[in-house]
């Protein structure tokens, strides 16, 4: 039987939805790489608006139970299970090589529309601008670490007049314009650059690489998605547990 | 001398209009059009995208009509004579329609926006007048006129609000 949501439940409406999505996923219901019912579809079956369905469609693609391509649809993912590390107390990452000063150049500062899946990694409606930030960093001239922010416009619009060459993204978020930023959710894995990556850092197109992709919250709004590729002769993490 | 409004009373917000880069595609700017204006069913007048580079400067503006211009050859050239043909024979408007959008617009839908925008040549500042702005944007064929400070972007002038400056003064 259909489970539906529950007015009458304390859960809010787009949790309600996201587990019960979820438990179809997991319960086989929608398998890998099918194709889940539209927005709109959704709307009707559950009875809720857009903007509920959107937000529990955001959080199973974030957790990696979705993927969206765009103008295709929204897909089940094969999930990659994340290691359940719930000591985690410091995550640092360090270039192998010890006291290296990066450089920084700006490749881009701009805004734009979302497109792919940067509106929901984000939690923001299709149609809402986003600052847009590329930057390569760069060890004695050599090409380290791409990397790529995308902040809604309306958390911090004046952004995109700041120097961004010399200053961190993060703490000028935080020093300069008081957004402090109480939580961040990172996600690691190897992917294949592709032409432009390999390009700008110096491998060529199907090398290796690791992608360390970071959600940033403060209190419970999302202020920032970032995408970094480094290089994996030049990177490595560091992750120390210590039991309360 | 006729008194005109200034720019900086008259211009609207650039954040009413989508923002693109320059390398975004086609493709990618149908994608965002849809978002903005189609699904959205947004009441955003003139429905125009605004270009940028990679550090915010406006490089030209499309609208949906340069999009479809640009990915079917055959709409930079048409002649009168394509125009009376089709409007008068039905059987050559067939087979003009059957070859209009074709598996080639879908290879145009790859290339990067900048080969269909309108360059931004144009602009006014805060302090010039809506009649200048006016006289510009009919002289250039534009749909909306850039406003520049320090060189920045800080609105743009549409014609509606040309128009209601230009009926204020003739009406008066």
């Amino acid at each position: 039987m259909e489970k539906l949501i529950n007015r009458e439940d304390s859960q809010k409406l787009y949790v309600q939805l996201f587990n019960i999505l979820r438990g179809k996923i997991e319960a086989g219901e929608w398998i890998v790489d099918s194709q889940i019912p539209t927005e709109e579809e959704l709307c009707k079956v559950y009875d809720i608006s857009k903007a509920t369905v959107r937000l529990a469609i955001a959080d199973l693609a974030r957790q990696g139970y979705l993927k969206r391509q765009q103008g295709k649809g929204t897909f089940v993912c094969k999930r990659i299970i994340p290691e359940g590390i719930s000591m985690l107390t410091s995550f640092k990452e360090n270039m192998l090589e010890a006291g290296v000063q990066f450089s920084t150049k700006v490749l881009a500062q701009t805004s734009v529309m979302p497109i792919d899946d940067i509106d929901i990694k984000l939690n923001i409606p299709e149609d809402k601008h986003i600052i847009y930030i590329k930057r390569l960093r760069l060890v004695d001239e050599d090409p380290v670490l791409l990397q790529e922010t995308y902040i809604p416009h309306q958390i911090c619009p004046p952004l995109l007049e700041d120097d961004l060459e010399n200053n961190s993204i993060h703490e000028l978020l935080e020093k300069k314009y008081g957004i402090k930023i109480t939580r961040v959710q990172g996600y690691i894995s190897t992917i294949y650059l592709n032409n432009d990556e390999g390009m700008l850092l110096g491998l060529q197109e199907g090398s290796c690489a690791l992608l360390l992709e970071q959600y940033f919250y403060s209190g419970d709004s999302q202020i920032t998605y970032t995408r970094s590729v480094k290089r994996s002769d030049r990177f490595r993490f560091f992750i120390e547990l210590e039991r309360k | 001398m006729i008194e005109s409004k200034k720019v900086r009373d008259a211009m609207v917000d650039v954040f009413g209009f989508p923002h693109i880069p320059h390398w975004f595609t086609i493709k990618q700017a149908m994608g965002i059009i849809k978002k903005s204006f189609v699904e959205a069913e947004k009441c955003v007048f003139p429905q125009v995208v605004l270009v940028f580079d990679e550090k915010y400067n406006l490089m030209g503006t499309f609208t949906p009509r340069d999009i479809i211009k640009g990915l079917e050859p055959k709409l930079k050239h048409v002649t009168i004579k394509d125009a009376e043909i089709a409007y008068i024979n039905e059987n050559a408007l067939a087979s003009f329609e059957a070859n209009l959008f074709s598996s080639q617009s879908k290879e145009l839908a790859g290339k990067p926006v900048s080969e269909i925008m309108i360059p931004a040549k144009t602009f006014v500042l805060p302090e010039d007048t809506v009649l200048k702005a006016a006289f510009l944007m009919v002289h250039n064929n534009l749909v909306v006129l850039p406003v520049l400070e320090n060189k920045k972007l800080v609105g743009v002038v549409r014609m509606l609000e040309a128009f209601d400056e230009i009926s204020n003064i003739v009406l008066e």
